[in-house]
């Protein structure tokens, strides 16, 4: 009797912990943190250059205790709708594990509803595309729990763009055109072989 | 002279010529499958190719190179035109490392594309290298091989970019840094060519120039007989349906799993990289199958078997289209990439006997045709989404289908044709070929190349050569 009630219970808890355990989705979380960033609107920074100035905080006009559970804070640089037409690699899903809006990672922080702020220097790996900031609150299991953003809910304002690196070397510029030049020389130079070649040939 | 039975193919030392010349063409191929690398700077810029007149100008100018390529094999040696071509493309992928807009990222990738006209001048150099009865194993091999470079850096390509990436480069360095290893290979196989290797078992073309035992012929004589000859058209159309047709999967097939039946893109990479790594037997496989045929039916048993197995290749693209699970949808594309490559294998059997004269003409119309082909069908059926892409294989089944039953018209009057035997007027292989050739030249003695090419060409009689007519300039056999 204990024993089936033991199994009933676990049965019970394990469906429990799978709905738990199951995918996170966007439109499940609550926007509860208040997120600005420096940059203006439209503002260009070069990555590896230009700072961004990132201040969260819990938004007071929510009921208090709504931020009981959460833990850590993670800031993470997303693509703005302009940046993600034509590019399936970037496209946003409502399941977070498959979301792919947000691939850039700002900053990890413990937990606290104010005076929350960081500087960023943009990486030399972003590249040029529109973007804005994302705050995702996770909990003491790791998962999402609340999020808070720079832009509104069409990710229409406040939009700011980021100019890559060109990758680009003094010294593979340099490797390139001798390279090339040698290729250039060596072709000059088998056409002369190959007259000489048979010049020797018709000698004999 | 030339390298006949099967023990002389592997002995002679020309694997290792086949294998180099594939390996020239592998990596032209590499800079084609810049696919993985998948920076996004890189991304972006390939979006931009997909434009319509950008494809345009590629496939002319595609095409233009490969006839180009032809002629020069004739005029000036295969050995001397593939060097100079590989060694004249390598800038442009040292370039691709210096390049940073949409244009000049489009100028590098036309350019190198040219490079893949020494497709053309390897065909043209195996038929010249080896006889009759081995000429389609040996164009299969040395074609295959080079293909499956092709599928091979889908592979090779993201993991030389990863070990520059790990090793401490930016994702947008590293990518550049990546195209210094297929541009310093060509560059050492450009060299390999020229050093090591012949134009001909007798020597190299600038040698017999000089010796006179080879003349140097006239650009105006072999274009015209090029292009009057009907028989390289129909080749060059239905080479379109069988690599025009590879090339096209290349391009869609990642895409094509990806989308649905959600694989994962990883994975649609491998299955379309798997495509191309058939190659490695599917399309030598043609070439020997065209080979044995020839041994016991002749050009007509060539021309029977590229019809039935491009035909079934045409079946199995219907097929492909029309299933809707993923294991089965993988086992058919990878039993039509086996077709429609051995048909390419097959192709190249036939055109080695098409002209002699003008066989780098012939070569190249056929290759461009491939690449016409292509393009062709990606337009009519990929572009937009007037056609799913499901619905838009299956058609192209049909085509290939369709445009396969041209081959019933080539006809070979020393030979025969699918449906007819040849000539009762008892053409020979010399009629054939001599007719290449006016009387002011043959009393130069221009033509004796011909001669003996037509002499080792007896062979596509298949078995019935005890009965075959006597040559009109022989004598006929008199009773002892």
């Amino acid at each position: 009797m204990a024993i089936q009630g033991f199994l009933v219970v676990s049965l019970l808890f394990s469906c429990l912990a799978a709905t738990s355990y199951g995918e996170v989705t966007f439109s499940s979380l609550q926007e509860s943190l208040i997120v600005t960033a420096s940059p203006k609107l439209r503002q260009v920074l070069k990555a590896g250059e230009d700072n961004i100035i990132v201040s969260w905080s819990f938004n007071k006009s929510l009921a208090a205790g709504t931020d009981s559970s959460y833990k850590t804070v993670k800031l993470k640089l997303c693509y703005a709708p302009v940046s993600q037409q034509d590019r399936a690699w970037r496209k946003t899903e409502d399941h977070l594990n498959k979301d792919k809006t947000c691939q850039h990672n700002i900053v990890t922080k413990p937990y606290s509803s104010s005076n929350n702020t960081f500087t960023w220097t943009v990486e030399r790996d972003v590249p040029t595309a529109t973007y804005f900031i994302r705050a995702y609150v996770y909990n003491s299991a790791d998962h999402e729990v609340a999020y808070g953003q720079t832009t509104d809910a069409h990710k229409t304002t406040n939009l700011f763009d980021v100019q890559a690196i060109s990758g680009r070397h003094v010294s593979l510029d340099i490797a390139s055109i001798c390279f090339s030049a040698f290729a250039v020389v060596s072709l000059f130079g088998f056409f002369f072989l190959e007259k000489r070649k048979a010049k020797v040939s018709q000698a004999k | 002279m030339r390298l006949g039975n099967m023990e002389e193919f592997w002995t002679f030392g020309t694997p290792f010529l086949k294998y180099e010349r594939s390996l020239a063409r592998h990596f032209k191929l590499l800079i084609l499958n810049i696919k993985p690398l998948n920076s996004d700077y890189f991304q972006w810029q390939l979006l931009i190719c997909g434009h319509f007149i950008f494809r345009i100008a590629a496939v002319s100018g595609a095409v233009f190179a490969r006839v180009a390529m032809g002629t020069a094999c004739d005029l000036f040696g295969p050995r001397l035109a593939s060097a100079a071509l590989t060694l004249i493309t390598a800038p442009a992928v040292y370039c691709t490392a210096i390049a940073n807009s949409a244009a000049s990222f489009l100028l590098v990738r036309f350019f190198t594309g040219f490079s893949l006209a020494t497709f053309v001048s390897t065909q043209f150099w195996m038929s010249s290298l080896f006889s009759s009865k081995v000429v389609g194993t040996a164009n299969g091999i040395a074609g295959g091989w080079g293909n499956l470079g092709g599928g091979a850096t889908q592979l090779i390509m993201p993991l030389v970019f990863g070990l520059i990436h790990n090793i401490g480069a930016t994702k947008f360095t590293a990518w550049r840094i990546a195209f210094f290893i297929p541009a310093l290979f060509q560059t050492l196989s450009a060299y390999a060519i020229f050093f090591l290797g012949q134009d001909l078992p007798d020597g190299n073309y600038s040698q017999l120039h000089k010796s006179g035992d080879k003349h140097k012929d006239s650009f105006s004589q072999i274009f015209y007989h090029a292009i009057t000859n009907y028989r390289g058209w129909i080749l060059a159309l239905t080479y379109g349906y069988c690599f025009g047709v590879e090339l096209t999967i290349d391009n869609i097939i990642a895409q094509y799993f990806y989308d649905r039946f959600n694989v994962n893109l990883h994975t649609a990479g491998i299955i379309a990289a798997s495509f191309g790594l058939a190659n490695l037997f599917s399309r030598p496989g043609g070439g020997i199958l065209s080979d044995i045929m020839a041994k016991r039916f002749g050009m007509r048993g060539r021309l029977w078997a590229l019809w039935i197995v491009q035909t079934l290749g045409g079946i199995f693209c219907i097929l492909l289209g029309k299933v809707g699970s993923l294991g089965v949808s993988v086992a058919v594309m990878i039993i039509f990439s086996i077709f429609v490559q051995a048909a390419c294998g097959l192709t190249f059997g036939i055109v080695p006997f098409v002209s002699r004269r003008s066989l780098g003409i012939i070569s190249g119309m056929t290759g461009g045709g491939g690449n016409v082909g292509a393009v062709l069908t990606q337009v009519i059926f990929f572009r937009g989404s007037r056609y799913s892409t499901e619905t838009g294989i299956t058609l192209m089944g049909v085509m290939i289908i369709c445009c396969t039953l041209v081959i019933m018209l080539i006809y070979f009057p020393q030979w025969g044709g699918m449906f007819f035997g040849p000539s009762s007027e008892g053409t020979t292989e010399e009629d054939y070929y001599m007719s290449e050739w006016n009387s002011a030249e043959k009393e130069r003695g221009i033509h004796m190349a011909s001669m003996k090419f037509s002499e080792n060409s007896r062979s596509e009689r298949g078995k019935r050569v005890g009965s075959a007519p006597s040559p009109t300039d022989g004598t006929p056999s008199t009773y002892v």
